[in-house]
């Protein structure tokens, strides 16, 4: 009986098709970036790439500084990435392994914060911004984002499962500085989970769009995801352009996934075993 | 580097130095704004006239959410997609890892590539394709569904004509949690291939021995060691999809869809702070809709949350 | 104190004099005016700017565009908290009810503005529909979206019918898309709504918004609004329209394929028809005036000023808007280039007016819509229209999918405005 040998090639199979049906909307949206928006609105759409890639990049160019938006978008996601790897690695330290007063309370308030959406932020976010003097300025995208809850939540979870108290007292007791211990200890062995957040936090900075509708006056300041949008009009929109850009703006996404792919699967290991 | 000791960092201290910057940050751009909309639950506004035209009206706005049909109703929208497209994810999930795992070594980046590259996917580009692939005359998705009916015993379960679905309110909510599900099972798959990654091999060579066959070894050794992580996994879905807002708002293109079947309780709260213009309303709807996420989010710790003491 | 001697008075005064002229002349060379727009209308101030050199040489004008609905959230957060106003902004006319409500953006009929010495410049809807309630002008119009009846002569002459049969009366233009479908199998109209969204807004009385009037009485179970709904109704029984939502693939498609006969819009469509969604259809469409007399707009761009824009901006900020609005080139410019039709009576004597549009086999389509501007009547603003427009679409669903009873189906939407109307 050959049941044996046919389950694992149907599994097989089943999986394949699952991996090709998750990429083809992906491939549809290069297809679509080399069309023009009458090819792209007709049915049955473009099936495969077509010649109209210059043109739109052509439009593209001309309707919005598109370089611009992508040095800034890329500025702010690394800023971000930084920074948020900076912020949430102490934190989720300091609510690992120290006990101090109102932690558990502190702690609740911040996983609060993630309950409710984001866009009812808006306008008390523009208010502060204003009172900053930071409207138009890329650092109000980067500094409060480092505050991300999601970031620290996973930080402490790795710190709690990896790194045991006795190590860190070990360290202590042999003289160490608690800014060494850090430095020296806790952060290489961190470096799975750096890598996770590092990238989801890139992913996130990239996509974002309504921190940049808030805070961003001028087209010249625009990230990505806003300056494409600006392309949309309910009458008027350069679909093909508007697909060449996003195609464009995927792949440093896919490079840096493919860069961190192997911290990512094992960074998010221990983050929640415990 | 020793620094002197008056400079250096006491363990006490220690600390409230790190957890600083983050709580600064969050004290200004996470705690103002939650005050703020707090603030605003009990006032009504109209927001184009400034911030000096807000008038207290006590609990009134909490009074019309509670009675208002459209709030239920998004609200059993949410729960229904949050369902259809969270239980899906992580079933599918876990025995997909588990596959990955065992059977795939040189190709298992690439697999896992594949599963997780609709996660970085921008909401503008997923708009525009899969309202081409949900057309109902020539969307691949109904002409994959034909293909699938020709198959003899598939075929069987298949709809007989295109099916409508951006148009028909019971289509639409399918139709957003398959863009859900297709979203985010790969994140999860990433997220179960790491845990199974932690399971000590010798387990499973010593179930083999004693003579467990594979499904048996899943059930009882793979899942029990992947609780934690179905934890995690299963409260960022209920985080997720109890704030649906994406998905939905680019599927009905921001106004929920006919009937409003698309409407989830974000869009809800968009729609009534931007489209019609009530604040006060739509602030009191965001704080009803933590109270029952944070509710959900407790059950979920209570269901699956390691006990103290246990593996 | 030794008082200072006259001649050193002299050179302190030219001094200061010099630093003043100075400083003034920096000022001014330094002028920006910020204009917040979204696409085209962003194209249209961008086309301006040499005109607007003419005039101001030393005032730059800086152009924010944002996607539609982005740029109108952007503007509501701007002026709900007062902050970094543009000194002009663009809004569409659904945003420009709704802001007038609310107190944010500046009388235009109060001094020095003083709009109304130029209303009789303007096609008076597009005037009516910048004035609040109160009697407050909020807005200036630069262009207008005239509602036309875009059909297509080719699947008329082939069911044999005429376009005096589709314009008579709804009636007799339902019966007409019997005759079509029978004779071609092309649907009347792309969706059973449009035709309610048309015939709701026949025979308004004065006083009366859409939904409501301007005591905040719900409006919805007047005869228009039955009228509407049955209308819509045989619509669909006849099998009479595509089912397909405007700008999506089917819709497109079905203008390509000529399997949707006719659509009411503005007058603007014709020129998307021509630019990127059938042009291989050209010479196969006509326009006419809505039927039964019907006479609607859809759509319509307006320039106003915050009222929390700094004073100094005002005069150069309102020099601007009356340039886009009241200068006719700029106004025929911006409908050559962009088919933005002209918000200004003095632009209807041009002869573009009466060249003939090829897209429509010829036609001098403009001298229909030219005509139709003078008859269509603004409709008051209420701050739930556009609730009230879900709940009535969403009844027209139950409706039109599910068999549901008007009266009763009328019945409920009045009572989900009911409780609203008064928030």
């Amino acid at each position: 009986m050959n049941s044996d040998r046919l389950a694992p090639w149907a599994a097989y199979c089943v999986v394949g098709v699952g991996a090709l049906i998750m990429l083809a909307p992906f491939y549809f949206m290069f297809v679509f970036a080399t069309h023009s928006r009458t090819e792209i609105f007709s049915l049955p759409p473009p099936m495969f790439f077509g010649d109209d890639f210059l043109n739109n990049l052509k439009i593209l160019t001309e309707r919005m500084p598109f370089w611009r938006n992508l040095g800034w978008s890329l500025y702010v996601a690394l800023a971000s990435t930084a920074l948020t790897l900076l912020f949430c690695s102490m934190g989720g330290y300091a609510f690992a392994l120290f006990d101090f007063k109102f932690k558990n309370a502190l702690f609740g308030l911040v996983m609060g914060t993630m309950l409710l959406p984001s866009f009812m932020n808006m306008i008390p976010t523009f208010m502060i911004m204003d009172a900053l003097g930071w409207i138009d300025q890329p650092k109000a995208l980067y500094i409060p984002g480092a505050a991300s809850a999601f970031g620290i939540f996973l930080m402490r979870q790795f710190v709690t499962s990896s790194i045991p108290r006795d190590l860190i007292e070990a360290a202590r007791m042999d003289g160490c500085s608690e800014v060494g211990i850090y430095a020296r200890i806790v952060l290489p062995l961190l470096k799975p989970a750096l890598g996770t957040l590092g990238l989801i936090t890139f992913i996130a900075s990239w996509n974002n769009f309504i921190g940049p509708l808030i805070v961003m006056r001028s087209p010249d300041m625009y990230t990505l995801p806003l300056a494409l949008r600006s392309l949309q009009s309910p009458v008027n929109t350069e679909w093909g352009a508007l697909m060449t850009g996003s195609a464009i703006a995927t792949l440093p996404l896919v490079v840096l996934f493919v860069l961190s792919s192997r911290q990512l699967i094992s960074g998010l290991t221990a983050g929640a075993v415990k | 580097m020793k620094l002197p000791a008056a400079l250096r960092l006491s363990p006490t201290l220690a600390p409230y130095v790190f957890l600083s910057p983050f709580v600064i940050l969050f004290a200004v751009f996470g705690v103002f704004p939650l005050a703020f909309s707090l603030y605003l639950a009990f006032q009504s506004w109209e927001p184009t006239s400034g911030l000096g035209a807000m008038e207290f009206v006590g609990l009134s706005n909490y009074a019309f959410a509670l009675q208002d049909e459209w709030f239920w109703k998004s609200l059993k929208n949410t729960a229904w997609l949050a369902l259809a497209s969270g239980v899906p994810q992580h079933l599918v999930a876990i025995p997909l890892a588990v596959f990955i795992h065992t059977s795939f070594k040189r190709l298992r980046n690439g697999v896992v590539g594949a599963y997780f590259m609709p996660y970085i996917t921008s909401t503008v580009a997923i708009a525009i394709l899969f309202s081409s692939l949900f057309s109902t005359d020539y969307g691949l998705i109904n002409v994959g569904i034909n293909v699938l009916s020709q198959v003899p015993v598939l075929g069987g379960l298949m709809p007989a004509n295109p099916v409508d679905w951006l148009n028909d309110p019971d289509n639409i909510k399918p139709a957003i949690a398959m863009i859900v599900f297709w979203r985010y099972v790969g994140f999860n798959v990433v997220l179960y291939l790491a845990a199974l990654q932690t399971i000590p091999a010798d387990i499973y060579e010593a179930a083999t021995m004693d003579g467990a066959g594979r499904l048996q070894q899943f059930f009882h050794i793979t899942l029990p060691s992947l609780k934690p992580m179905i934890f995690f996994g299963v409260t960022l879905s209920v985080i997720g999809g109890l704030q649906l807002f994406e998905e939905p708002f680019i599927l009905t293109g921001g106004r929920g869809g006919s009937d409003q079947s698309g409407m989830t309780a974000a869009i809800y709260l968009y729609r009534m702070a931007f489209d019609f213009n009530d604040f006060g309303a739509a602030s009191a709807m965001s704080w009803l809709l933590f109270i029952l996420v944070a509710a959900l989010t407790w059950a979920t710790n209570r269901a699956f949350a390691p006990r103290k003491g246990t593996a | 104190m030794r008082a200072m001697g006259s001649g050193s008075m002299r050179r302190w005064a030219g001094l200061g004099a010099g630093l003043c002229l100075l400083a003034a002349h920096a000022a001014q060379a330094q002028q920006s005016l910020t204009i917040a727009a979204f696409p085209a209308v962003d194209e249209i101030v961008k086309s301006a700017i040499p005109a607007w050199k003419r005039l101001h040489p030393n005032v730059e004008i800086k152009v924010v565009s944002r996607q539609f609905s982005d740029h109108h959230t952007a503007m509501t957060t701007a002026l709900s908290t007062s902050f970094y106003l543009p000194d002009v902004m663009a809004l569409e006319v659904g945003y420009v009810g709704r802001f007038a409500q609310g107190g944010g953006l500046d009388d235009l009929s109060k001094p020095p503005y003083d709009i109304q010495r130029f209303q009789s410049r303007w096609v008076p809807y597009a005037y009516q529909q910048a004035t609040s309630r109160k009697g407050a002008v909020v807005a200036a119009p630069t262009d207008i979206g005239p509602g036309t009846l875009l059909y297509r002569a080719d699947v008329l002459a082939k069911a044999g019918v005429s376009e005096a049969d589709l314009t008579g009366s709804w009636e007799g233009y339902v019966a007409t898309g019997a005759k079509i479908k029978a004779a071609t199998g092309a649907y009347l109209m792309a969706h059973a709504r449009d035709m309610k969204d048309i015939v709701i807004r026949t025979g308004i009385q004065p006083g009366e918004g859409l939904y409501f009037d301007s005591r905040s009485n719900v409006l919805v179970t007047s005869p228009r609004f039955v009228r509407a709904f049955e209308l819509a109704r045989k619509v669909r029984q006849g099998k009479l329209d595509a089912r397909v939502s405007a700008w999506s693939s089917e819709w497109t498609e079905g203008f390509r394929r000529g399997t949707i006969a006719t659509q009411m819009t503005g007058a603007w469509l014709a020129g998307h028809l021509n630019n990127w969604l059938a042009p291989a259809t050209k010479g196969q469409w006509r326009a006419a005036q809505l039927p039964e007399g019907a006479f609607a707009a859809y759509g319509g761009t307006f320039f106003a000023i915050p009222r929390g824009t700094p004073a100094a901006h005002k005069p150069l900020a309102w020099a601007f808007i009356q340039l886009m609005t009241l200068d006719r080139e700029v106004q025929l410019s911006a409908f050559k280039s962009q088919d933005a039709f002209p918000s200004l009576l003095e632009t209807f004597d041009d002869p573009f007016f009466e060249q003939p549009i090829e897209f429509l086999g010829g036609q001098m389509a403009r001298v229909g819509w030219r005509a139709a501007t003078k008859r269509i009547a603004a409709v008051d603003v209420h701050k739930q229209d556009a609730f009230a427009s879900e709940v009535i679409d969403t009844e027209l669903d139950k409706v039109l999918d599910r068999g549901k009873d008007i009266k009763t189906a009328l019945a409920d939407a009045e009572r989900l405005l009911k409780q609203r109307a008064f928030r």
